[in-house]
């Protein structure tokens, strides 16, 4: 690591375009004091991304996180045997050639695991992110409105938090089925009340301040205060949250993957593969089952690296 | 303390039909034909009626809900399609195998995650704190059955230790039917693990920094004493409340785990009420659980009350 204090020349150029996106103009914001809150928030942005992109957990994270997403991308263009070509007979232990092992009917272990990241990648972030845009919306609505919408709202939030996410999960999809996007729907249903009990405490704590008032003397409507006022002063906990929620999103989507929900049979997700195989444990058959399994953990412990350390930052723990 | 107790049980209550009401439109109002989806499109019409009858949704649903809040109350579930059993008698026995799985699950992490808290409290920021709080981080975020199939491959195969099928043979001694659930609950044990060390510690943090720990110390306290004695009943308000809510969080995890090892609990009794479409089994055993959350919650809170009176005495004010 190199020293803290000095300036990295590459750093203000990654991180700008990304914290420009961040601020958003707003009429009080303009004009000369205007400018230097601008710019203050602008420079704590930058701050923040350089205290996180020090912490060795976070590069841990983005490496295995980067790995991954080369899997999912690329999938069987660098994969070294073909995900679903049957190559021995029968189940062959890890060795040159096939370093994972072949499956029961042959395939190669390896390629599979490599092929297998893109279900995942592409369920669990999906999920997520739409967890998170419905939990922002409604979050805001009830921490701006507050009242009784807030109150009924809250209560239905609670009753929701009081189950364990898989199980719901598995309810929705005895009712609904178990394709693809009934899981990303599922997960992001699911996620939508913790996300907005989290924005809804942030919002709460901006509401009543100066430049909300102010706002709303100049006459503002509620959309306006609350999507262009608030909601970039609430990015903090909404950041980490989203993280978070990636984390646990690929948790939820494997288990559910392994208890039969998402991709189907030949296909080589991660929790499917396990679920293939896991019956042929007890014969001594493990490099099936251990490396999907690993491969599952390596992606959640990563993201939660991620998450962990864009927490520590944001939040000052 | 009794006005206290009741605010709290009232707010148990009203969460807990807010629960009911959530699994009630999860299960009746999401749009389409729940028999035709279930029996598939080949089905006949009549089959589709009769399942449809069975399930009771071709009532108006207003009735439907009357139904389903007094089964909540009078814990009566209806029939299974599948088996046509009582729901009740299959949800409970199954309900307390999985309650054994849990408790030892629980007599596992506790101590352990307790004290580690403890531990790393004390050496907060140095090596040893960043180990165990990045272990305890990434061991909590793996889903349970990886966990589950990776502790089967090594310690039930490799090593020959505790048994691939955790269910034990009817009439094995209560030492004997540890032998068969050790693995299973240790698959829990590290997911919880990471959860109340991590809340522990924080706890313990804040007692050090307090005023009162302080005094306890410049009175001439040994620091073991001051732990006991002072930092340990204050801070472990938030390691009860963490437990509470793993005992509701656990019967998301207790699936995977219970498939992994081939155990007949709840999870297992949900997963096949899953695959069959039996919505009633489903339906009682998620509602079950909420009202197994509910309970260890208001658990919770009593004791909170009893350790701490400044909790116990705002109610009254």
């Amino acid at each position: 690591m190199s020293d803290p204090n000095a300036t990295n020349p590459h750093s203000e150029v990654v991180s700008t375009p990304a914290a420009d996106e961040l601020v958003s103009l707003t009429p009080a914001e303009i004009g000369m004091s205007g400018a230097v809150i601008l710019g203050e928030r602008q420079q704590a942005r930058r701050e923040n991304w350089r205290l996180i992109r020090r912490r060795p957990a976070f590069i841990v994270g983005v490496f295995i996180v980067l790995v991954w997403v080369v899997c999912a991308v690329f999938g069987q263009s660098i994969a070294p045997h073909h995900a679903f070509d049957e190559y021995t007979t029968g189940h062959l232990s890890p060795r040159a050639g096939y370093p994972f092992g072949t499956d029961e009917i042959g395939r190669d272990v390896l390629s599979r695991v490599i092929v297998g990241a893109r279900d995942v990648l592409k369920v669990a972030p999906l999920g997520a992110l739409l967890g998170v845009l419905l939990g922002v919306l409604l979050g805001m609505v009830m921490g701006y409105l507050g009242g009784w919408i807030d109150l009924v709202l809250s209560r239905i939030v609670e009753a929701f938090l009081a189950l364990p996410v898989v199980l719901v999960a598995l309810l929705a999809i005895a009712t609904l089925g178990s394709g693809t996007w009934v899981v990303i729907s599922v997960v992001a249903a699911l996620f939508t009340p913790i996300v907005a009990r989290t924005v809804r405490a942030a919002v709460i704590a901006e509401r009543d301040l100066d430049y909300v008032t102010s706002a709303k003397l100049r006459g503002e409507s509620s959309g306006f205060i609350m999507f262009r006022e608030i909601l970039p002063n609430v990015m903090g906990p909404i950041i980490v949250e989203l993280t978070v929620r990636i984390g646990y999103a690929v948790f939820v989507v494997a288990t559910l993957a392994f208890l039969g929900a998402g991709p189907q049979a030949p296909s080589p997700d991660w929790g499917r593969q396990v679920s293939d195989a896991y019956n042929s444990i007890s014969a001594g058959i493990w490099w099936t089952t251990v490396f999907p399994a690993a491969a599952i953990a390596s992606l959640v412990i990563a993201v939660n690296l991620i998450a962990d350390s864009v927490q520590s930052v944001l939040e000052g723990s | 303390m009794r006005r206290y107790l009741l605010k709290r049980l009232l707010s148990a209550l009203i969460t807990l039909w807010l629960l009911a009401t959530v699994i009630f439109l999860i299960v009746n109002v999401i749009p389409g034909d729940v028999g035709r989806r279930v029996l598939g499109p080949f089905a006949l019409k009549e089959d589709v009626a009769r399942y449809n009858h069975d399930l009771g949704i071709d009532r108006p649903l207003i009735n439907q809900y009357i139904t389903s809040m007094r089964r909540l109350f009078t814990l009566d579930f209806g029939h299974s399609f599948q088996t046509k059993q009582l729901v009740s008698k299959m949800i409970f026995p199954a309900l307390f195998r999985s309650g054994k799985l849990a408790l030892l699950a629980f007599v596992l992490t506790i101590p352990i995650s307790i004290a580690a808290g403890i531990f790393t409290a004390r050496r907060q920021d140095k090596l040893a704190d960043r180990a165990v709080v990045n272990v305890g981080l990434a061991t909590s975020s793996i889903p349970e059955f990886a966990t589950a199939a990776v502790l089967m491959s090594v310690f039930c195969v490799h090593w020959r230790f505790g048994h691939v099928f955790a269910d034990p043979p009817p009439g094995t001694s209560v030492i004997g039917q540890l032998r068969y659930l050790l693995m299973p609950a240790l698959a829990m044990a590290i997911a919880y693990f990471g959860y109340i060390a991590r809340m522990s510690r924080a706890g313990v943090i804040q007692g050090l920094q307090s005023d009162y720990a302080r005094t306890a110390t410049m009175k001439g306290l040994s620091s073991g004493a001051v732990m006991r004695k002072h930092i340990l009943r204050n801070s472990l308000a938030p390691t009860i409340t963490v437990i509470s809510v793993s005992v509701g969080y656990l019967f998301g995890g207790i699936i995977g785990v219970e498939k992994v090892f081939n155990y007949h609990g709840l999870g297992s009794v949900m997963l096949t009420a899953v695959t069959s479409h039996d919505i009633p089994v489903l339906q009682g055993a998620v509602l079950l659980v909420g009202i197994v959350y509910m309970i260890s919650t208001l658990a919770a809170d009593v004791l909170i009350a009893y350790l701490n009176p400044r909790v116990r005495l705002e109610g009254t004010r």
